[in-house]
């Protein structure tokens, strides 16, 4: 007996997956924002410091994207358990899943090292976890117009 | 009225609200430029080729901006707004020579009445600009004729939170009574408390001046921004420059200049400079400064150093038409004896041969490591370095010290006379009312003392000893030949000397240093009353103000007051007041004074000494031109 592939999943497990995503990220980036507040309560120069600010500004976003993208993987899988007719395509589920690690990464990791306004390196995942991100909510949306 | 249908009052309501958002956002938009139009009364700030102002340099560096903000060449200049002026001045009453003074607030705005002798007050006149914010402030008044300004005659000492005429927070001669003329700020102060003023004189006592930012602002240091700016939108090249180690060639960094360039960005303000002739003059009042930093030279204009070969012909004509010019801004050997005009000492000191030392040897013009200290306490103790404020400024180059230091400074390690800035920095440099380090690196001497009248590092802690004894001394560790000295340098102590016969300039210092902890932990304190009430009398008041202050440091008399700008009677009235207390009440009568002091045993000047010293008085006028 062969493993079948990611891509062969049935239905119901791709959207499974991008709940069970949905639902660690959630957890992962509100810890990110927990300790965000901690560096905050703490009053830690590394991150208060006004010429931090950019460091503070993409901390705050990996915190928010990440949230708000665990949110969209949960609102998908849900999506495609419960609309009738409706499947994630693979590569939407993939996209989504993509998205959801790059953006905030990107962010993440361009507030570790910043250069006075511009963050670090990292921040090019950003551009490429936004696409992904534009692709699969649009897939999403044109495939439930379909339905009707 | 035939009813309307739904739909057509729904479209009439939406009318109504579509003609009414857009009659609102139409006053606002007259509001916003009317507000926007510059003044008339004062020199505005304009939109000069190339700056941008600091508003645009923000975004991208918000830790320098902010350092920046914190510093005092930020507010070296400010419009006058509540915030920018000093407290309660819509309170201010005040009077000088005859003409009483009055202000007063309508809004955010501050004018000054006078009243001339025997008058009645006159017109109101918009205070509308200020220069100075940590140690003086000094307020300019709309004349009526353009950017034109007048200089309100009374200055803000911060420190005391007194208002003092102007020309007693100088030292300068007491026959002057009127420092500041018409259009002053115009042709001379915006030269340096601007960024890139220019002052455009247009007729008779006229002038249309404009700047491209109040205050010495980041395009002061880093020269025009706009290329800068537009390169830099493309985050390609920004990357390209954050991963290598090449610098940005559409800005200038002075931290990354060679010294003297680096030196010179400072220079262009701190240091004496004259113009190179009357068309550079006439180009710098129409177009501002064409140096930029990272210049070797300052264009227009050029440092003078009273004893080096260039620009000779220049200060020929200096010294021609000027003729107090050097004596009034350099000692006898051409070391610089204001303060503001550092670029001076520091290119005339040894250290600036090498061509890596300058002033961001030790100073930082942006708090790189906030966690050494809050940004207001960096700012006021002159934007140093971490440790800067210790030997670690010059021990950076003179490593081998270290290992040596009480060999070389022949005190204990702790003692203050084993810290290379008391020795080698003596506070020979005076003004805004206090002396300040000289920054001239250089080693005492006293020969120096006696041809110029330099008051050397030794005597300038160790205020008790004589000249003879320095040279003694100097002669034992350093080999120094031992000059010829008078009877008076072998007997009296020097600061006794220099407090009682000096220049205006000397006493200044001396009259300062009296109040300094160091020297008075080395040369004890209780002799230091009689000389410092008597200075209280001086005839310069910068003289009083620094004996009041040093008073005010020693035990008795730390919350003596005293109107350092009063009348004489007034002056001689708290002297007296002083001495009967410290003679009655603070004096330890088991004090013994060394002979040198020229104190007799119940604590009064030997008068013979006192009175022969001071009738030797150097009277020359003194004016230091800060």
């Amino acid at each position: 007996m062969t493993r079948p592939s990611k891509r062969a999943l049935p239905v119901t497990q791709r959207a499974d997956r991008n709940l069970r995503f949905g639902w660690w990220s959630l957890l992962v980036f509100l810890s990110l924002g927990a300790a965000l507040e901690t560096l905050h309560g703490f009053k830690i120069g590394w991150y208060v410091d006004v010429g931090n600010e950019t460091r503070r500004l993409m901390f705050t976003l990996a915190h928010a994207h990440g949230t708000l993208l665990a949110l969209v993987n949960i609102a998908a899988g849900l999506t495609g358990r419960n609309v009738d007719r409706f499947s994630l395509r693979p590569s939407v589920s993939f996209a989504l899943i993509w998205a959801a690690i790059l953006l905030p990464a990107g962010f993440f990791l361009g507030g570790i090292v910043i250069y006075d306004g511009d963050p670090g390196l990292g921040v090019w995942l950003v551009p490429i976890g936004a696409l992904l991100l534009f692709y699969s909510v649009a897939r999403v949306a044109i495939d439930l117009s379909k339905l009707n | 009225m035939p009813k309307l249908s739904r739909s057509r009052r729904h479209g009439l309501l939406v009318i109504t609200a579509i003609a009414g958002a857009s009659g609102l956002t139409l006053i606002s938009l007259y509001n916003f430029h009317r507000a926007a139009q510059p003044p008339d009364n004062r020199p505005i700030k304009s939109q000069i080729a190339g700056y941008v102002s600091s508003n645009a340099c923000r975004a991208c560096h918000p830790g320098n901006y902010a350092s920046w903000h914190a510093s005092f060449h930020r507010t070296m200049t400010q419009v006058a707004t509540p915030n920018s002026l000093p407290n309660d001045i819509d309170k201010l009453e005040l009077a000088l020579h005859g003409r009483e003074y009055k202000g007063e607030r309508r809004g955010d705005k501050f004018f000054v009445r006078t009243r001339p002798e025997g008058g009645s007050y006159g017109e109101p006149q918009q205070v509308v600009l200020v220069t100075g914010s940590h140690n003086l402030q000094i307020l300019w008044l709309e004349t009526g004729e353009g950017h034109t300004l007048h200089q309100f005659p009374f200055a803000y000492i911060v420190a005391e939170k007194i208002w003092a005429p102007v020309n007693e927070t100088f030292v300068m001669p007491p026959s002057v009574k009127e420092y500041y003329f018409v259009g002053a700020w115009n042709g001379a102060c915006m030269d340096c408390h601007v960024t890139q003023g220019q002052s455009r004189f247009v007729a008779g006592n006229k002038w249309d001046s404009q700047v491209a930012e109040f205050g010495i602002a980041c395009e002061a240091c880093h020269s025009e921004g706009w290329e800068h700016i537009e390169r830099n939108r493309n985050p390609v090249r920004r990357f390209k420059i954050h991963l290598t180690t090449k610098s940005d060639q559409t800005v200038t960094n002075p931290a990354r200049l060679k010294g003297p360039e680096s030196a010179l960005a400072c220079g262009q303000c701190h240091s004496v400079w004259a113009f190179n002739d009357m068309m550079d003059k006439i180009d710098f009042n129409r177009h501002g400064a064409a140096f930029r930093p990272g210049g070797h030279d300052l264009a227009q204009r050029f440092v003078v150093q009273p004893n080096t070969s260039d620009h000779a012909e220049q200060k020929d004509f200096i010294r021609r038409t000027e003729r107090d010019f050097f004596q009034n801004r350099f000692w006898g050997d051409g070391m610089i004896r204001v303060t503001g005009r550092e670029f001076n000492g520091v290119q005339a000191s040894p250290c600036f041969r090498g061509g890596e030392f300058s002033c961001i040897s030790c100073h930082e013009m942006h708090l790189d490591s906030p966690g050494q200290a809050d940004a207001k306490t960096w700012a006021r103790t002159g934007q140093l370095k971490p440790k800067m404020d210790s030997d670690t400024a010059c021990l950076q180059c003179h490593k081998d010290m270290s290992a040596r230091l009480v060999a070389h400074t022949h005190h204990t390690a702790d003692s203050s006379g084993s810290r290379c800035y008391n020795c080698h920095m003596p506070r020979t440099t005076f003004g805004l009312l206090h002396a300040m380090r000289s920054h001239q690196v250089s080693s005492p001497n006293v020969q120096e003392s006696i041809a110029y009248g330099r008051p050397n590092a030794c005597n300038l802690c160790h205020l008790n000893q004589t000249l003879a004894w320095t040279a003694q001394n100097l002669h034992a560790w350093y080999n120094q030949p031992v000059p010829e000295l008078s009877q008076d340098d072998r007997t009296i102590a020097a600061a006794v000397q220099w407090i009682l016969k000096g220049d205006a300039g000397q006493r200044a210092l001396i009259a300062w240093g009296m109040g300094w902890e160091s020297a008075q932990k080395t040369a004890g304190r209780d002799w230091l009353y009689p000389y410092l009430i008597y200075g209280m009398t001086d005839s310069y008041a910068a003289v009083r103000f620094d004996a009041w202050k040093s008073l005010q440091t020693l035990p008795g008399f730390s919350d003596f007051s005293f109107t350092y700008t009063a009348a004489d009677d007034s002056l001689r009235e708290a002297a007296t007041r002083a001495y009967e207390k410290w003679l009655r009440q603070v004096r330890d009568v088991n004090a013994v004074y060394r002979p040198e002091t020229a104190i007799d045993a119940d604590g009064r000047f030997q008068q013979d000494v006192f009175q022969r010293l001071r009738s030797e008085r150097d009277n020359k006028p003194i004016f230091l031109a800060e």
